[in-house]
């Protein structure tokens, strides 16, 4: 277990350098160039050049590159080429909305792919179970901006129980009003991840039902729900986690849209914005704490995955 | 299943329009207040579209800084009034000589900056000459014909070298500042100026918000506190809107008019701008280097097609809007007439062939669909190459490396650019830059309105880009409120009468 844990970790490490040199270099070459940005359209090649220099672009990539990764190193994302700010507070500001909204989405989509899941596997080929995977079929193919604006025009617009756009000001000091800024985004992104969830939560099932220690357990007098409660689930369990795991990647796409959608400051309208300014230092810190959480998810989930699946540890 | 699929997502379409229709149509305005009765304690909301990358205004260049720091929170010895007249600010007079050559400013008393301390005229010399010796600031040269500046009592002096028509028009703007000498605060983040309005915070990525400063030296702010909430997308700010979360909604889309005004709780309000939609033509490449290439993209295009399309602004067909000294109707350098147009090409012996149109993604698709329509009628393949801006920035500004090129041009009086050999519009016309020259020297200002007027009606001759519309300041105001600006809101927003009644 514990060779397997290293391994495991050792790729992660090798995995966050080529990852750290690939955003770096990906960067690079976006055309584009933030002191002309700094400079504006009525700036001469002069005032550009010194703003170049003072933001360090004119040094070697090598250089650059270097000098950035020895920072995170030793724990320091680097500034904003434009207000100075350091990366990681502004991370840590944003993540406030962000990790929330994430949750929240994630709360959603269980509660909803869990026990519909479940249930439209068990009652396959009789008219609710078919209602239910054909909704979910059918709720998994809207486009998260579409029921962003759905939502929104009942709730918001329409009824006025909820905020329609914005996060509180005063941020988590006042918690009631942040949750409620979050709720229809994050029901937007748990609706549509939750229906594409329910599918898997449903496939999952039902070759849970067909495996043979489910029938054995069966043949032992179980009626077939019980056996599928007692001995099927940990094993769709087990999956779900992995898929989860992979979820979070989707989470935070969805994040990037929904965000603008609702204009909340949160990480994704961040990093779209700072992309949108060239603002290099920060874009490339941004990508690698995102690229390290999708890792270190995976990473725990697999560990997971090894401890509880016996069948794993057997093969090893 | 896809079938099944399809059809059901189109009957949630459906109730979707349903609902759109409902809540525009469905409830009944109340009797909105004809006069406001202002609350002192208002807070307004306002959506703004791009948000500044830094809050420093004299290194960082961008429309979204002076749009909301100028008048509000730093100031100038003058500023401009909605109707761009210059009036004095933080001078309370000023004289200029009848030669053109000597500028005196009698500073105003009793104005103190946001952190306290007293200004003094040993600040507006200082600012002045930081902004005329570091180049790395925005509109440094604008103060190039300044000789010296110099404080004298209470008045502070600019020699000329020679006469400057621009020169107070300039002093409105970012050139004339007027900043605390040797402040430390930080201007990327904070701001210490003179205004009516304290900056309190800076949200990045989320909003700004100003309170009224008590310690004002004229006129207090009728509103306790302006929120600007940056909200690139249009979709959400009308949810803001309908939803009662933004009492201002600026960079409206004009069409949508009817969907704002239907509850009656705001007034589209449309108010002229400075905005020139302006397609840039490469003169330097062929066969946009023949004149007669250039005129018959201009006939070819219906400019009255683009107006009605984007649902406000006018025609503009020169260099020069309507707002600005200089301006003449020049509508017959380039009539819409496409059987011209065609004649011109085949004059110019080129026919059937391919232009790319390079355009900052931002801006829709709205003109560029005209383009490739009206063009196509006369036989030119127009590819549409949409980018992000700094890849405009890069290929079209710095390296000249395109063919056409749309970018709306915000900037009050910014004809200079024509006479830039080095612009990326790539005009060089020496008879233009002489006349910009003359226009400059010129100590009244009707000369040098003239003189604009002849070195535009030269640059539309020559055909040497199409102007496709003067653009609209497009506003939607809340019925509860009011004094808030109309006039090119894309370059200022002066809050200065902004009030709010209660409920």
């Amino acid at each position: 277990m514990i060779r397997y844990a290293l391994t495991r970790l050792a790729l992660l490490v090798l995995g966050l350098f080529v990852a750290s040199a690939l955003i770096f270099l990906t960067l690079r070459i976006l055309p584009g160039d933030v002191a002309q940005l700094i400079a504006g359209i009525d700036a001469g090649p002069a005032q550009v050049a010194a703003i170049r220099e003072r933001l360090g672009l004119a040094e070697p990539l090598a250089v650059q590159y270097l000098s950035w990764i020895g920072g995170v190193l030793r724990g320091d994302l680097g500034q904003s080429l434009l207000t100075g700010a350091p990366v990681a507070a502004q991370l840590a500001e944003k993540a406030q909305v962000t990790i929330p909204l994430g949750l929240m989405a994630m709360t959603v989509a269980l509660l909803i792919a869990l026990p519909f899941g479940v249930l439209s596997a068990v009652r396959r080929g009789r008219p609710d179970g078919t209602a239910l995977s054909v909704g979910a079929q059918t709720v998994a193919a809207v486009p998260v901006v579409w029921a962003g604006m759905m939502l929104v025009l009942v709730f918001a617009v329409w009824l006025g129980w909820l905020p329609a756009q914005g996060f509180p000001r005063a941020g988590w000091s006042d918690p009631a009003s942040a949750v409620r800024a979050l709720l229809l985004p994050a029901i937007t992104i748990g609706v549509v991840e939750g229906a594409m969830l329910m599918r898997f939560v449903r496939s999952a099932t039902l070759q849970a039902t067909g495996e043979d220690f489910v029938r054995t357990a069966a043949a032992k007098g179980l009626t077939r729900t019980q056996a599928l409660i007692r001995h099927g689930l940990p094993t769709v369990g087990l999956s779900i986690i992995t898929v989860l795991g992979l979820q979070v990647a989707g989470i935070i796409v969805g994040a990037v849209v929904i965000e603008q959608l609702f204009s909340l400051p949160g990480i994704g309208r961040m990093l779209v914005e700072d992309v949108g300014k060239r603002d290099l230092l920060k874009v490339q810190g941004e990508l690698l704490v995102l690229t390290g959480f999708v890792l270190v998810v995976g990473f725990v989930v697999d560990l997971i995955h090894h401890l509880i699946d016996p069948r794993q540890r057997e093969a090893e | 299943m896809l079938r099944r699929t399809t059809v059901a997502a189109a009957a949630l379409l459906a109730v979707g329009a349903l609902l759109l229709t409902a809540c525009s149509g469905g409830s009944t305005p109340d009797a909105s207040p004809t006069v406001v009765t202002p609350d002192p304690d208002a807070v307004v909301n306002v959506r703004l579209v791009s948000e500044p990358s830094n809050l420093d205004i004299r290194e960082t260049a961008g429309a979204a800084l002076d749009q909301i720091l100028i008048d509000n929170v730093y100031q100038g010895l003058v500023s401009r009034t909605p109707d761009q007249k210059i009036e004095p600010e933080l001078a309370s007079d000023y004289k200029v000589s009848p030669d053109g050559l000597t500028y005196t400013f009698t500073l105003r008393d009793g104005v103190t900056f946001h952190n306290g301390s007293p200004l003094t005229v040993d600040d507006v010399v200082w600012s002045l000459e930081q902004v005329k010796s570091t180049a790395s600031y925005s509109d440094s040269d604008r103060l190039a014909r300044v000789q010296s500046i110099a404080a004298n009592g209470k008045d502070v002096v600019l020699t000329l070298s020679q006469p400057d028509s621009s020169l107070l028009w300039n002093l409105t703007g970012r050139a004339g500042l007027v900043l605390k000498k040797d402040d430390t605060t930080d201007r990327k983040t904070k701001a210490n100026g003179t205004g009516p309005y304290k900056l309190t915070s800076w949200k990045q990525g989320d909003s700004i918000t100003f309170d009224r400063n008590d310690a004002y030296w004229g006129d207090k702010a009728k509103v306790k506190e302006v929120v600007f909430s940056y909200i690139p997308d249009n979709q959400a700010a009308l949810n803001g809107a309908l939803a009662h979360e933004l009492d201002v909604v600026t960079g409206f889309d004009a069409n949508l008019k009817d969907q704002v005004e239907a509850n009656g709780d705001f007034t589209l309000v449309l108010g002229k701008s400075t905005d020139k939609g302006t397609l840039a033509m490469n003169s330097t490449k062929a066969p946009l280097s023949d004149k007669r290439v250039r005129q018959a993209i201009r006939q070819a295009i219906d400019h009255n097609a683009i107006v009605k399309a984007l649902g406000a602004g006018q025609t503009l067909n020169g260099p020069i809007p309507e707002l600005d000294p200089g301006y003449a109707d020049l509508s017959s350098t380039a009539p819409f007439d496409p059987a011209a147009a065609k004649k011109l090409l085949a004059d110019a012996g080129v026919k059937d062939f391919t232009l790319t149109l390079t355009i900052p993604s931002f801006y829709g698709t709205t003109v560029s669909q005209i383009l490739v329509s009206n063009l196509n009628d006369v036989g030119i393949t127009l590819k549409v190459k949409a980018v992000e801006f700094p890849t405009w920035l890069n290929d079209v500004y710095m390296n000249k490396n395109y063919d056409l090129s749309f970018v709306l041009h915000t900037e009050a009086r910014d004809f200079e650019n024509w006479a830039n050999p080095n612009y990326y519009y790539t005009y060089n016309n020496p008879e233009v830059q002489k006349l910009y020259q003359q226009s400059l020297s010129a100590t009244d200002e009707q000369t040098s309105a003239d003189l604009l007027a002849q070195a535009a009606k030269i640059v539309a001759d020559d055909q040497a880009a199409d102007w496709l519309y003067n653009g609209a300041s497009i506003v939607a105001v809340g019925t509860n409120v009011s004094g808030f600006p109309s006039v090119n809101v894309n370059e200022r927003i002066n809050l200065a009468e902004l009030a709010k009644s209660k409920g």
